[in-house]
């Protein structure tokens, strides 16, 4: 269900607090303007509005904490934003409250060879902290897809990853220390410039806590040594089956390369048609695999992988080590999503995980579903951590298909629930799927999530309505759905 | 809405309707650089246009934001869905122009730009210290809206860094003929800026192509191509710059039409569009798309003709600066680079932050001075932090606005077109002739 | 009290050997299972029993005594091994011992990548005090590995967060915050791991400490290599640097080690020291968190305040352990935890106080950094205090 809330003028609530919010933010640090509050109706997932009661843009730590001890004061809600690049509608404005966005406060504080570790702003931007560290041989590990615009503070609220965390892992791997603000307005620091800190580890809790749990408003993260050699494989196979299962084969074998990606015949079209990526004719699925590290190591595994692809049936693998070579693999594979729209007039995006072993399972029946329904789904993911992105396409201007790819994205989820997975892998809960918790956790583990939460927050103004269903979210009782699924009840479908 | 959609609205919705709102486009666009609100980005301007579509209406807030667009276009470069905002900026700025009643001063100083910059003569009249005040027919438009006062530091720095009025080079006659054997005819745009303030610019792009084999058509009734007025949402008086453009061109017989002026580039290349938008005949439309096919940047043709005249060294250190309308309106990177480094003993370096616009944008430093600087002052820093002697570029907007900047900041670089290093080049000048030096 | 008599749990009296820091429980309860664990903390809160729960009692001695304790859980029936091998993950029951997990891994060529620091410990007990061993340069820390837990919250309730699978944001990350808890929100009951496969060589590079400016140069010069170590310990007089991969690929990583560690008295093995990142099992032992650079200053600053101290850690990761003679007197420690203190950004804990320093009123936490929010986090898991109260920092 689509959230839109667009009330006309700023909610009586809070007309007191804007003088207050201009002593804080200074005249242009408060947006009350009703055209300017709506360009903030939504982040990256528009199905998802509401225009924000008011809009503060701090530049500083105290004026964060300023924001939000004024909101705890007069129990008013505020949802924090970054970039606005999400994908789950975890920056959803409340309509009631204060829109708190973090994307003037962007200074690279400190570039630190000497620890391997840089300071920055929540609102600098994922890429720019390689862009500062590549000239002394460092990067910035999580790269995630959008790593160009998204903010750090984002990528700590979402625990963010990227193609390459299946060797090197999310956020959470690479915070050090955070200042945060928490729901009451204190300003409290975890961490610093060792790894790991003394008693809870509050940071490790924090990161993909979703802007629930405060504010970071300043960010530690370790840097790491560029590879000494990079190279990227792309394998065609003529079924998606042998590339799954070579995934599989490549996990299995000890191998870890920094990036498994696939895409399906439909994904590849799509790219095709957009960037010309020239990858192997007749190819049903293509594996991108990129290793790295030590030369002799790379050079060692690219010789494994190479086998095991052709073991796994393989038609053609190719093998690039230069930037330019290597970008051109990665042409197609980045620019799928967007790609997409040009096979289909609309789409759904999902995100869900499976264990690697049921891979091959879980798209045989993915493929099932999309033939009963009619429904085609293009298959692009992060096969090596076992992430699937599938893309349910449809056309809207055609009656009731809307409808029909969410029932067939939601069942997808289901799938991925049913095989021991989860329902985002990497997009988060947001207010899209915080109605989906039940289908993986109990309401026990819902409400501990919930005595949690509390204790950062027990007036509830921080992200109301997010990563938790909610009564007013879900209606009156959230719970696993039971009964027989409507796609089943309707004979388009037979099980998932 | 009462009536139904006019093709240019129905159109306007359907572009509206390709952003799917994923932000790629933030980080290059220059007020978000600055101001980082969501209002002065890409994203968030097609928002605005898409409430100002939806729901048919033009507040004062949403023009302002739209007016704080340089239309640099680094967010067509960057956007992975391809909405093309730069029809969407032209849709827009020209109902803002044709809707929005704007306050006087503002309402005078649009007219005072617009009656000075399209017409070559009455800008070259602006020329000398002394003619400033002199300069007939606009000046006391020029200097009621305070103009000049904003016109004075630019054309302090011109007259700094383009070479003294004294020694003028000739004016170009109606056809340079080819070098050696002929590869090509090509037409060639004076360009009004260009044409005033950097004649020799012009010069050595007739030179380079005459070395190359070219024989080059430069007639003189070309007038502006409309390039600024159309950027500005004035879009009857760029039709009107453009029909004429069309009919001179149309005229000279010529295979391609060579521009060393990006912002003139980049507009002339969608003549047809401008048409379209106004709403003018099919044949209109379809003589202007037949003008605009042969447009082409010069660096962009000489690449495609291939190198024949011999390049003689050229030992220098140069940084180049990809003008916004080169590289993210034309999409034209590779080649400007290419023929730089064909050339022996020149060092080429990239600038940090390529991407950003300088702030010049046309004529938007003159309305927005405040943003314009600082953009200026933040391209200045990543020119200085190249350590190059020299910076090159494609347009003569860029040029002032990054030399005006650096010498505020007190690191004044020299600068200097693509056109002139190749010519330099070409004619086996040292880098000392090139840059006037001793 | 009331009877704490749970279905499938083994009751027995507290003895001398069970006390924790000196503390001994008044009953000894074993669960055979999550289910009965959770009956078992149920009734506990109905008879508003004190509880503290233990794995292989390897560190009963570490953190501070208790200030009550009831009733101690002992996991080792929570023993059980759930190996996915062609996923990379395992999920275990707390109470079972590491080095059985490690030898099953091994038959299937993987491992949880953690070195444990204590002999004869249980995988509860390894999340629960959260202390990690040299090899964390690569995969990370015992938090970054375990992608599920399970655990029964002090009012008997059992809560999941997390997976089974390596890549999952839904819900809060629960598993770190109880790693490193020692057991006061709530007791661990099982886990899963991402693990990685075995490497199909080591190589350790060493060279002897001598003075901080060599140290500082080796650590310097090894920065700038890719050699990619899997660690770079401080192991009480010598520099360690841990490499692993293929035989082959080693020949020139380990190469370029030796000469970034200053060539000559470098030595090299192909199998990690006996007792390899186990830390000392007698006297206080305190943990030092610096930032990395800082290391070899720290160390040395140190060791000129008292002598008879021996240096552990991991030094990019800027985690030390220092070592004291068993009967160094509180005087000697304090000094040199607050010489530690001094700067904002170094802290210090003292892992295991030895009873004199307890008697002394020392308080082996010190001040730590985010307290206000763990008490907020205390009061909403264990609102009555009774999961090991006093055990942790702050008093909580």
């Amino acid at each position: 269900m689509a959230t839109s809330v667009r009330p006309t003028s700023i909610p009586a609530a809070l007309t007191a607090l804007v003088p207050r919010l201009h002593e804080i933010c200074g005249e242009d640090g408060v947006l009350t303007d009703l055209s300017r509050r709506r360009v903030y109706e939504s982040d990256g997932l528009t199905y998802h509005r509401a225009t924000p009661g008011v809009v503060a843009l701090p530049t500083t730590t105290e004026q964060v904490a300023a924001v939000i001890s004024l909101c705890a004061e007069h129990g008013v809600p505020y949802v924090p934003r970054g970039a606005g690049t999400g994908l789950s509608a975890g920056a959803l404005p409340h309509a009631e409250g204060v829109l708190l966005v973090t994307s003037r406060m962007r200074r690279i504080v400190e570039i630190d060879l000497e620890n391997e570790c840089a300071v920055v702003e929540p609102g600098v931007a994922n890429l720019d902290i390689t862009r500062a560290a590549a000239p002394y041989g460092y990067y910035y590990a999580p790269d995630p897809s959008s790593q160009q615009v998204c903010s750090v503070g984002g990528n700590v609220a979402e625990n963010s990853g990227g193609a390459h965390c299946l060797k090197y892992g999310f956020t959470s791997g690479h915070v050090r220390g955070l200042e945060i603000v928490t729901p009451s307005g204190e300003v409290v620091e975890l961490g610093g410039k060792a790894t790991g800190a003394h008693g809870y580890d509050l940071i490790g809790a924090f990161i993909g806590s979703e802007g629930t749990l405060g504010v970071a408003t300043r960010v530690t993260v370790s840097l790491t040594r560029s590879p000494q050699k990079t190279v990227t494989l792309l394998s065609a196979f003529s079924s998606m089956d042998a590339g799954g299962e070579t995934v599989g084969a490549i996990i299995a074998a000890g191998v870890l390369p920094s990036a498994i990606e696939m895409m399906d015949a439909l994904a590849i079209e799509a790219a095709e048609a957009a960037v010309a990526c020239d990858y192997p004719a007749g190819a049903a699925a293509v594996l991108v695999v990129e290793l790295d590290g030590p030369a002799h190591e790379v050079d060692a595994q690219v010789e494994r992988v190479t086998g095991l692809c052709a073991a796994g049936g393989s038609f053609e693998t190719r093998t690039a080590s230069g930037a330019e070579e290597r970008a051109l693999i990665w042409k197609g594979r980045k620019s799928a999503f967007a790609a997409v729209g040009r096979i289909s007039p609309a789409y759904i995006v999902q995100d869900g995980v499976v264990p690697r072993t049921a891979l091959g399972e879980v798209l045989g029946r993915i493929a099932a579903l999309s033939a009963e329904t009619g429904i085609r789904v293009a298959n692009v993911f992060h096969a090596g951590d076992g992430n699937l992105h599938p893309l349910v396409l449809f056309d809207d201007a055609e009656p009731g298909a809307g409808k029909l790819a969410e029932e067939v994205s939601g069942a997808i989820l289901d799938l991925c629930v049913e095989h021991g997975g989860s329902i985002t892998g990497e997009h988060g809960v947001g207010v899209d799927k915080a109605c989906k918790m039940p289908r993986m956790y109990s309401d026990d583990d819902l409400a501990t999530f919930d005595l949690f939460r509390r204790a950062f927050d027990p007036d509830g103004i921080a992200n109301p309505d997010k990563l938790l269903p909610t009564p007013r979210l879900c209606g009156e009782r959230p719970g696993v759905r039971t009964g027989v699924h409507p796609l089943v009840e309707s004979g388009r479908a037979e099980q998932f | 809405m009462t009536e139904p959609p006019t093709e240019p609205e129905r159109l306007f919705g359907d572009l509206l309707n390709d952003c799917v709102h994923c932000g790629f486009c933030l980080p290059t666009c220059p007020t978000n650089v600055l101001w980082g609100q969501e209002m002065d980005s890409p994203r968030g301007r097609i928002h605005l246009m898409s409430q100002m579509h939806e729901e048919d209406v033009l507040t004062e807030t949403a023009v302002g934001h739209f007016d704080n667009c340089l239309g640099c276009l680094a967010c067509v470069s960057s956007c992975p869905s391809g909405v093309a905002y730069d029809a969407l900026l032209e849709h827009t700025r020209h109902r803002v122009e044709s809707e929005h009643e704007r306050p006087r001063g503002e309402r005078a100083l649009r007219a005072a730009v617009f009656s000075l910059f399209p017409y070559r003569n009455r800008l070259r009249a602006m020329r000398g210290p002394l003619r400033t005040y002199q300069a007939s027919g606009v000046s006391s438009l020029v200097r009621r809206t305070g103009l000049l006062d904003r016109l004075s530091p630019t054309l302090a720095t011109m007259e700094r860094i383009a070479p003294p009025l004294s020694t003028p080079p000739p004016p170009l006659p109606e056809l340079v003929p080819a070098v050696g054997a002929r590869r090509a005819r090509v037409g060639m745009l004076v360009g009004c800026v260009q044409g005033a303030f950097f004649p020799e610019v012009n010069t050595a792009t007739a030179r380079v192509l005459a070395l190359e084999g070219c024989d080059v058509v430069i007639p003189r009734a070309q007038g502006c191509c409309g390039a600024l007025s159309g950027h500005a949402g004035r879009l009857l008086e760029a039709v009107e710059f453009a029909k004429r453009f069309v009919e001179v061109f149309e005229a000279g017989q010529v295979e391609r039409i060579v521009v060393n002026s990006a912002g003139c580039g980049s507009s002339m290349r969608h003549f047809e569009r401008t048409m379209a938008e106004a709403g003018e005949s099919d044949a209109w439309v379809e003589r202007a798309r037949k003008v605009s096919a042969k447009v082409v940047d010069l660096t962009e043709f000489l690449v495609d003709l291939g190198p024949r005249a011999e390049r003689h060294p050229l030992p220098l250190r140069v940084a180049y600066h990809d003008a916004c309308h080169l590289s993210h309106g034309q999409g034209v990177t590779r080649q400007p680079r290419e023929l730089l480094t064909q050339i022996p003993g020149l060092e080429v370096s990239d600038l940090p932050n390529k991407e950003i616009c300088c702030g010049s944008a046309g004529v938007y430093n003159l309305f927005k001075p405040e943003a314009a600087a600082e953009l200026g002052d933040r391209k200045g820093r990543d020119v200085a932090a190249t350590g190059a002697e020299v910076l090159v570029s494609g347009n003569p907007g860029c040029s002032l606005q990054i030399a005006s900047a650096m010498e505020r900041a007190d690191t004044p670089v020299t600068v200097t077109h693509t056109a002139r290093v190749l010519d330099a080049s070409l004619r086996g000048l040292t880098p000392e002739q090139l840059l006037g030096r001793r | 009290m009331k009877d704490l008599d749970v279905e499938g749990v083994t009751l027995r009296a507290g003895t001398e050997a069970d006390a924790v820091c000196g503390v001994p429980p008044d009953r000894v309860a074993r669960p055979e299972n999550t289910e009965a664990l959770g009956r078992l903390l149920a009734t506990a809160r109905d008879a508003g029993a004190t509880v503290t729960p233990r794995g292989g009692g390897t560190a009963l001695d570490w953190g501070s005594p208790p200030r009550s304790l009831d009733l101690m859980v002992d996991t080792s029936a929570l023993s059980w091994i759930d190996h996915n091998a062609g996923d990379l993950v395992v999920e275990v029951g707390a109470g079972t011992p590491l080095a059985e997990l490690r030898r099953t891994l091994a038959e299937a060529g993987q491992r949880l990548s953690h070195d444990p620091v204590r002999v004869g410990g249980t995988v509860g007990g390894a999340l629960a005090t959260g202390v990690n061993g040299p090899r964390r340069l690569l995969a990370g820390t015992l938090r970054d590995l375990v992608i599920g837990m399970t655990l029964v919250r002090a009012d008997g309730v059992v809560a999941r967060s997390g997976g089974r699978v390596v890549k999952n944001v839904a819900g809060y990350d629960l598993a770190k915050l109880h790693t490193g808890g020692y057991g006061t929100l709530g007791v661990i009951a099982s886990a899963a791991f991402r693990l990685h496969p075995l490497p199909s060589a080591v190589r350790v590079v060493s060279v002897p400490l001598r003075s901080r400016e060599r140290t500082e140069r080796s650590l310097a010069a090894l920065r700038a290599t890719a050699v990619v170590p899997a660690a770079v310990e401080l192991d009480h007089d010598r520099l360690c640097v841990v490499l692993e991969g293929t035989a082959e690929g080693l020949v020139p990583r380990v190469e370029e080690t030796v000469r970034a560690l200053g060539g000559d008295d470098a030595e090299v093995t192909e199998a990690l020291p006996e007792g390899w990142g186990v830390l000392p099992t007698e006297g206080t032992l305190a943990r030092i968190l610096v930032p990395p650079a800082e290391v070899p200053s720290l160390v040395e600053e140190l060791d000129a305040l008292a002598g008879d101290v021996r240096w552990y850690g991991s030094i990019p990761a800027g985690t030390l352990y220092l070592s004291f003679a068993p009967g160094t007197p509180v005087d000697v420690v304090e000094k040199l935890s607050a010489a530690v203190r001094r700067a904002p950004d170094r802290s210090a804990v003292l892992l295991r106080a030895e009873p004199h320093l307890h008697e002394a009123g020392v308080d082996p936490w010190g001040e730590v950094p985010g307290l206000s929010l763990m008490r907020a986090v205390k009061d909403s898991f264990d609102p009555d205090h009774r999961l090991s109260p006093g055990r942790f920092a702050g008093g909580i």
